[in-house]
Formats: structure tokens, sequence, C-alpha cells
């Protein structure tokens, strides 16, 4: 855990690039609170709200007395999600940057191309 | 989500003498939350906590716990744990005294959970209390206030002269009992990058006075430290809250709260470089009373 | 918040049940309150018995028997008065050290004084008992074929079984009550109490003393030991053993276990 974010938030991250990668399947339990709460040696009330945050969020479901599930159409969802963080986080001040130093969007694309995308 | 309130404390005062340990303290515990009960030695913890069991008289001011008095009143403190860091031991004791008698007075105590955890801390039963070191004295305490399962259960400075794997064992084992058997628990420490991420609440006391009551989330990146230019970085935090303040040569860092997602991007803007600050440096810089000098002689 | 008055008249009910285990705790190493205390009386009766046993050989049982009867020379009889400063030492720690570690796990001060005390009195009768039933023996046995006096010392008299029971009953509940006023003295004053609490008893003695002697009454003071008679004498003792229990339950009422 870093010290510089409420440790909720980076909980719900982990669990987001958990489904992102599909370590955790759609419609498969998630571990309980509790469990997070042993594995990162963080308060069960902190894990709790860090799962609470991807139930309003539609990522994970409730199951009535059995426990958290991640939802259908949850890792598509997640996908858009962090396509237009992408754009917003990445690609804008990249585009400022490059606009500063005087590259031209010709030239932006044949750097990409070079670099590749694995 | 509140919850219900446990223990109240208005007004609390503590004098030995001429010396004021607990200071005006009014504060609020919540039923089933782990506290950290933060701040430097003598800075009023032990105090504070021997007040809230019973064990010490207020000189003034009021505490319900359960909404009674806690003095002498059996149904308030017969479900509470509290071994203090300066425990005494009867003379003659071993160990085994300590865990034969701890059953008789505690409603929940779980001896097969006590019989895990000495095993855990590696306690010798058979050995004189008088004659065990720092940590096994520190791990009797532990044992004993995890074990006894009380609603209201405290811990001074629990882990005096435990090694890192004793520290680590105590704080997996609190968690994971806290989770199947919630309780209120008051921890105090001045470890507190350790214990840190344990907490839902933070209780900062220094000379007796209650310096911040927090969510321990609300409490985590509150602040901000900024670097850069001493120019561009006093222009920058002019009309905030300074925690801390050092500067070399014409650079300047300062510790700040409250700052915005505006607020950091115009820092960002400025060309100053910002940082996280820790619970246990917010701690440091809330207590060691340096920023109000400086911005005297400022 | 109906729920925590029922627990609360369940718990009120349960007032005997948190002394009596107060009473545990103080019992809870027997070591130190039963069985050593034995260990070293008996050690004290066989040394007894050994000296009494070489002195019948060199002087001839005769000697021994009008010395030892007659209360001169080689009569050793304070084996048997150990065991009350034993005890008294034992209601100092119990009260001291004890004390911290009773609150230390949710016990009041009230449960803890009034298990304490029910634990000296349960100690004074079982101890009281044993005496009185070695000094009859001692009787019956012509002091241990010897002629010895262990148990049946002068300053206890001889009233047989049931005076002697009560006078070692009294005098033990003297010691532990006593014991413990010091011991609640200086949990509450340190050892600046104790010193003060020493000082004052030592003036109260010396002022009765200075009273009886310049008002001539050294006679009625004798004569009340000798109206009394021992048991009389002995019981009378309940008065300062009464003062220092409730003093001590006064005392600890309001002290706090600090390091």
């Amino acid at each position: 855990m870093d010290e510089s974010r409420p440790i909720f938030v980076q909980i719900a991250e982990q669990i987001k690039n958990d489904i992102l990668a599909g370590r955790m399947a759609e419609e498969s339990q998630v571990p309980s609170t509790n469990e997070f709460a042993a594995f990162y040696r963080i308060n069960p009330a902190t894990a709790l709200k860090g799962v609470g945050r991807l139930v309003e969020e539609g990522i994970l479901y409730k199951k009535r007395g059995i426990g958290m599930f991640v939802a259908p159409g949850a890792r598509q969802r997640l996908i858009t999600q962090r396509r237009e963080q992408f754009q917003a986080e990445y690609l804008r001040p990249l585009l400022a940057e490059a606009s500063k130093l005087g590259i031209s969007s010709q030239q932006l694309a044949e750097m990409i191309a070079k670099e590749g995308v694995r | 989500m509140t919850g219900t309130p446990v223990i109240q404390v208005d007004g609390l005062t503590k004098r030995f003498g001429q010396v004021t340990a607990v200071n005006n303290v009014t504060l609020s515990v919540t039923e089933n939350k782990i506290y950290g009960l933060l701040g430097r030695n003598g800075a009023g913890k032990t105090t504070l906590m021997q007040l809230l069991t019973g064990q010490e008289f207020a000189t003034s001011g009021s505490i319900r716990v359960w909404g009674e008095h806690p003095v002498e009143n059996a149904h308030v403190l017969s479900r509470v744990s509290f071994i203090k860091e300066s425990q005494k031991y009867p003379d003659d004791f071993k160990v085994k005294h300590v865990f034969r008698s701890a059953p008789w007075f505690f409603a929940g105590w779980d001896a097969d959970f006590a019989a895990r955890l000495i095993e855990d801390f590696r306690v010798p039963l058979d050995r004189r209390v008088k004659k065990l070191s720092r940590g096994q004295l520190s791990a009797i305490g532990v044992i004993a206030g995890l074990a006894s399962r009380a609603p209201i259960t405290f811990f001074d400075e629990p882990y005096l002269g435990l090694d890192a794997v004793a520290r680590q064992t105590f704080y997996d084992r609190l968690l994971a009992d806290y989770a199947e058997y919630p309780r209120t628990v008051i921890l105090s420490t001045h470890l507190i990058d350790e214990v840190s991420a344990l907490l839902e609440h933070v209780l900062v006391i220094d000379e007796g006075r209650i310096l911040i009551d927090e969510d321990a989330e609300t409490l985590r990146g509150s602040a901000t430290t900024i670097v850069g230019a001493r120019a561009a970085v006093d222009g920058f935090v002019a009309d905030r809250d300074v925690l801390h303040r050092s500067g070399l040569g014409g650079l300047s860092t300062v510790t700040v709260t409250g700052l915005s997602e505006s607020d950091r991007a115009a820092a960002a803007a400025a060309g100053l470089e910002l940082a996280p600050v820790s619970l246990q440096q917010l701690v440091v810089d809330r207590t060691s009373g340096i920023p109000t000098e400086l911005e005297q002689s400022a | 918040m109906s729920t925590p008055s029922i627990t609360h008249r369940a718990e009120t009910t349960g007032a005997f049940a948190r002394i009596l285990s107060v009473v545990r705790l103080q019992l809870v190493n027997p070591w130190t309150i039963v069985i050593w205390p034995w260990i070293i009386m008996g050690i004290i009766f066989i040394a007894n018995l050994v000296i009494w046993w070489i002195l019948s050989l060199s002087l001839g049982p005769e000697v021994i028997a009008s010395e030892a009867s007659g209360g001169g020379g080689v009569e050793i009889n304070g084996g048997s008065l150990y065991i009350f400063i034993y005890m008294m030492v034992v209601a100092i720690m119990a009260m001291n050290l004890t004390f911290s570690f009773a609150l230390g796990f949710g016990a009041t001060r009230r449960d803890f004084y009034l298990g304490s005390a029910l634990t000296f009195v349960l100690l004074s009768a079982m101890y009281a008992v044993a005496l009185a039933i070695l000094a009859a023996a001692e009787k019956a046995t012509d002091g241990w074929g010897l002629n010895g006096h262990i148990f049946r010392a002068v300053y206890f008299g001889d009233g047989g079984f049931l005076a002697n029971l009560w006078i070692f009953f009294v005098l033990f509940l003297f010691f532990f009550f006593v014991g413990a006023v010091i011991a609640t003295v200086f949990v509450r004053w340190k050892a600046t109490g104790v010193t003060i609490l020493a000082c004052v008893v030592a003036l109260l003695l010396v002022g009765v003393a200075a009273l009886i002697g310049l008002t001539n009454n050294w006679g009625t003071f004798a004569g009340f030991f000798v109206h009394w008679g021992f048991l009389g004498s002995y019981t009378w003792s309940l008065v300062i053993t009464a003062i220092a229990a409730l003093a001590g339950f006064f005392i600890l009422r309001r002290a706090t276990p600090r390091g």
C-alpha cells in the first residue's frame, strides 16, 4: 500500500486490475472483505469501503448471504472506462507536450509506429 | 455509518500536581472500530486510557462508557480489558497463573485462542513473570488482550521489546480475530507507520490535548509536501494551513493540508513538486511544535 | 437502550461471583499462600524436635521437662510465631501487586478488597484449625514425647482446643488485616505514606503509654489483661483488626495502580 492515497481506493483499483487481467472472471466470487483485510493487512472497514465503491460502480454485485461477485460485463465496462482514462491521462498531456515541442500529428504518428504497440 | 458511541468523554482533565497529563479532552468512540491513539511519549496516552478504565480518577470532566461512569463500575469494567505497558504482576506469579486466572475475569475468554497465541509468541508458561524479557512481558499483555475478547479492548504500546516477526504476528492475529469477533479496540502506539493500515480512526494526543480526531482514510493523503523555489512555494502556500516548513538555500519544502484537485493542478502548473505525506509524518509534523515557531519568526 | 439494563440485572446478581473470582486469583498460586508456609513450618518443627531430642540425650528428659514447662533456659517456642509474620507479608504482597494486576483484569477496587478480605478470613480459619489440631496433638503426645512446646507457646495460653482455635483465628485476622492496611497505605501514598503511618502509630503508642504512666494507671492497664484473661484479651484485638480492615477498604477505594 502506498501512503499517498486512501487505502480503499487502492483496494478498489487492485480488484479492477485483477478483473481487467482476467484473474477474476465475471460471475465468479471475490474474496470476502475479511480475506482482503487479512491479505493486505488493513482494517476490514477499509476493505469494505473499497469493495463498496465497486458495488456502487456496478463492477461487483452482492448475493445476499453468499458474498460478492464480479458483475457480468464488468470487464468490458472497465476497458471502456480505462480507455477514456487513457485518453484523458496520457493522450492529452502527450499531445500538449508535442505541440509545445512543435511535433506535428504526422511526426507523432510516425514516432508511435516506430515504437510499435505490443 | 456513524455507529453507536461506546465511550463519550467531555471536558476531561487530569492533573498530577503541577502537571496536566490530560487537558480538557472531548471525544467519542464508536462501537466496533479500531482506534489508534497516537502521540509522543508522555503525551498522555496511558493516563487517558487509565481514566477511561476507571484506574485513575479524573480531576474534572465526564466520562461515559456505555452511558455509565466507569469508576468502580463492575458492569462496565467486566467488559473492558486493559493490560497496560507498565502492568505489574504479583511477585510469585508464573506465566501460567496469569492465563489460569484470566477466564475468571473475562466472560468472553477463549482458552483455545489463548493457547494458540501462547504458541505463536513462544511464551514460557512455567517461567516467573519477573524473569521474563521485555518482549515476553509484552507478549503476555497482547495474548491477554486478544484472548479476553472484551467488547472494549485497550492495547497500551503493546509491542515494546517484540521483534518484527512477533509484531507482525500481533497485527495479523488482531485483524483476523477482530474480523471474526468485531469489538472496539483502542491501540496506543508511536510506531505509526506499522499500524496505520489497521486503523479505522485516528486520535492524536499531544501534551494532554487531542490534536486530531479523524477517520484514518480521510486523514491519509490529507497533507501534501510541496517542494520548489522559495518564492514560488511561499506564494502558493500563503493562505494555507502550514504544518511544517524547512528550506535549503533557495529551495523550500512546506507541508500543507487540504489540497483540492485544482490546487494540485495549479501547483504542478507553477512548477512545484508534490509529494504525499504519511500518517506518521503528519503526526510528527503536528506534534513537533516547529511550524508555529517558524511562522512567528518568519 | 433496553438490552443493557437486562445484562445489568444479570451482572448485579454476579457480585458474589466477582468477589469469588478475586478469592481464586489470590489463591491461584497455592505455593506462596499454603504450601511454602507449611514446608517452612515443618522444617522448624523437625529442627525443634531434633534439638529437644539432642537435649534430652545429653541432659536427660527430666531436665528438659522441668525447664520447658517452667518457661526457662532452653525453651524454643518462637516457631509458630513465624507463620503469623509470614501471613502479614502475604497480605502486604496480595494487596500491593495483586491489586494492580486485578484492576488490569477489570476488577473494581471494591470487589478486589472484599475478595481479598474473604481470602484472609478463609486462610485464617484454615490455619487456625490446623494449628489448634497440632496444639491438641502436642498436648496429647506430651510434647511429641519430648515435652516440647511449639504450638502451645506460653503467649497463647492453653485454654483447650476451642480457646486455642479462637485465639489463633483472631491472631491471624489481626496480622492479615494489619498487613493489608499497611499495603493499602503504600499503594495509595507510597513509602512516604507508610513512614508517616509508622510515625503516627509510634506516637500513638508512646502517647497512650505516657497517658497511662502520668495518670499512674499501669495497674489498671495490667488489670485489663488479668480481667479478660488470654481469651478475652486476644478477642479485644478484633477492635484493632476491624479498624484496620475498614481503613484498608476506604484507603483502597481511592487508590490508583501506578508504576
